[in-house]
């Protein structure tokens, strides 16, 4: 889910920087840095709000840059365990399939997916019932949830599961064509 | 201190079986019979703890373990003793000490183990201070907001949208299926009165489910306040539907 959060980062600036508009180079370099990252504890940062205080900068000995905290507000999204997600089937092969519910990739495993649905290879592989009601394939939009969570410096890998009351497709390009 | 206090058995559990540390294990001895005492007291930590210091352990020497605190000796001496006390002979007094120890051990640890397993969402406890859960809706309006202002930034050549806000984008605005997300968050936001936590709320916001059955199956934390908030939710739910936009 999404959050609103302030957080605090450490800038450092060159000194050519330095003038009148020295808040507006903060905030476009912080922007630039800060912006599609992923931290394993809040998650993707997806857009800056605002800027909400910078502080005092300190020159750095030795190489005149400037550290300035600048605490700000952004946007970020993190998947939780347990949480549902309405994603959308990126790929699906015979494990499993993959998912993407905005920046984040999710991946359910066969175990996972109701045991009614078998997987059918072919050029548009998918999983479907044996009445052929339902089908997963790429593009499916699924309605799933979370089970774990990994979280590592630059991304966040989630494992899903359909197999479940409420769970499933929601919404299948390939019925409607 | 706990740390130190586990290291020092943990060590004594290692070596166990070799002959040179039964010296140190029955040194330590006296300081097990005064535990006891305490032994109610300890409930959550013990057993990440232990595991935790079952893997630094070896090197550290049992010099250490006369300063440790009672408390968090005597449960790791309890569990240590399942080990040492199998092979070595000094147990004659040390292993009435012990086996105190380990009943008591053992005897919290299903204590502290069922409120974890039965929580399926434990969202709050994640969330950081100073922030703010937004529902999919939310979310859109914000990123709408910038994604505004982007269109007249990216002029300057050096700032670019990463591929992540349009991710991120897309899919809320996919997630938004509401009219006017303020009227959304006051509709929910009155749940709060009845225990439903941020999370739950958000959930509920961004799945809006059709039925309490639903609701309860897709935030099946919500089942521990049944009573409380079966009413309450079902009138939120029959709001929301009158908030979806019609696509």
């Amino acid at each position: 889910m999404f959050f609103h959060i302030v957080l605090e980062r450490n800038m450092q600036l060159h000194p050519r920087h330095f003038g009148p508009h020295l808040r507006d180079k903060l905030v476009s370099k912080l922007m630039k840095d800060v912006e599609g990252t992923c931290s394993g504890r809040h998650g993707f940062v997806v857009a800056i709000t605002g800027v909400e205080e910078i502080g005092k900068g300190l020159i750095r000995e030795g190489t005149g840059f400037v550290t300035f905290p600048v605490k700000y507000q952004c946007v970020v999204f993190r998947p939780f365990k347990g949480e549902i997600l309405e994603a959308v089937v990126t790929m699906v092969n015979k494990m499993g399939f993959f998912a993407e519910a905005g920046p984040v990739q999710i991946f359910v495993s066969n175990h996972l997916i109701p045991d009614d649905m078998e997987f059918q290879s072919g050029d548009m592989p998918n999983y479907t019932t044996s009445d052929g009601s339902v089908k997963i394939q790429k593009d499916s939009e699924v309605r799933l949830k979370i089970i774990g969570t990994r979280v590592d410096a630059t991304e966040i890998f989630c494992i899903g599961t359909i197999k479940d009351d409420f769970l499933g497709v929601i919404n299948d390009p390939g019925a409607a064509s | 201190m706990a740390d130190r206090g586990g290291k020092g058995w943990s060590a004594g559990k290692g070596k166990a079986p070799s002959v040179p540390n039964q010296g140190a294990l029955n040194g330590e001895d006296p300081a097990s019979f005064k535990r006891p005492v305490h032994v109610d007291i300890d409930s959550s930590d013990e057993s990440e703890g232990f595991i935790e210091d079952q893997s630094q352990a070896s090197g550290k020497s049992n010099g250490k373990a006369p300063k440790k605190v009672p408390l968090d000796g005597l449960k790791t001496g309890g569990k240590a003793s399942n080990l040492a006390s199998a092979g070595k002979g000094d147990s004659g007094k040390g292993g009435k000490s012990f086996n105190a120890g380990k009943a008591e051990g053992k005897g919290s640890l299903p204590h502290a183990k069922p409120p974890t397993a039965e929580v399926d969402l434990k969202l709050e406890l994640d969330i950081p201070k100073n922030s703010r859960v937004l529902m999919d809706c939310e979310a859109a309006e914000v990123l709408q907001d910038i994604h505004d202002h982007m269109t007249i930034l990216s002029e300057d050549p050096t700032i670019k949208i990463p591929e992540s806000f349009n991710k991120a984008f897309q899919y809320s605005k996919n997630g938004s299926q509401y009219t006017d997300a303020k009227s959304v968050r006051q509709v929910l936001e009155t749940l709060k009165t009845c225990g439903v936590n941020d999370g739950e709320i958000c959930m509920i916001g961004n799945v809006c489910p059709e039925t309490v059955e639903e609701a309860y199956g897709l935030v099946p934390s919500l089942k521990a306040n049944r009573q409380t908030n079966e009413g309450p939710i079902r009138e939120a739910l029959t709001t929301l539907v009158k908030l979806k936009s019609s696509k």
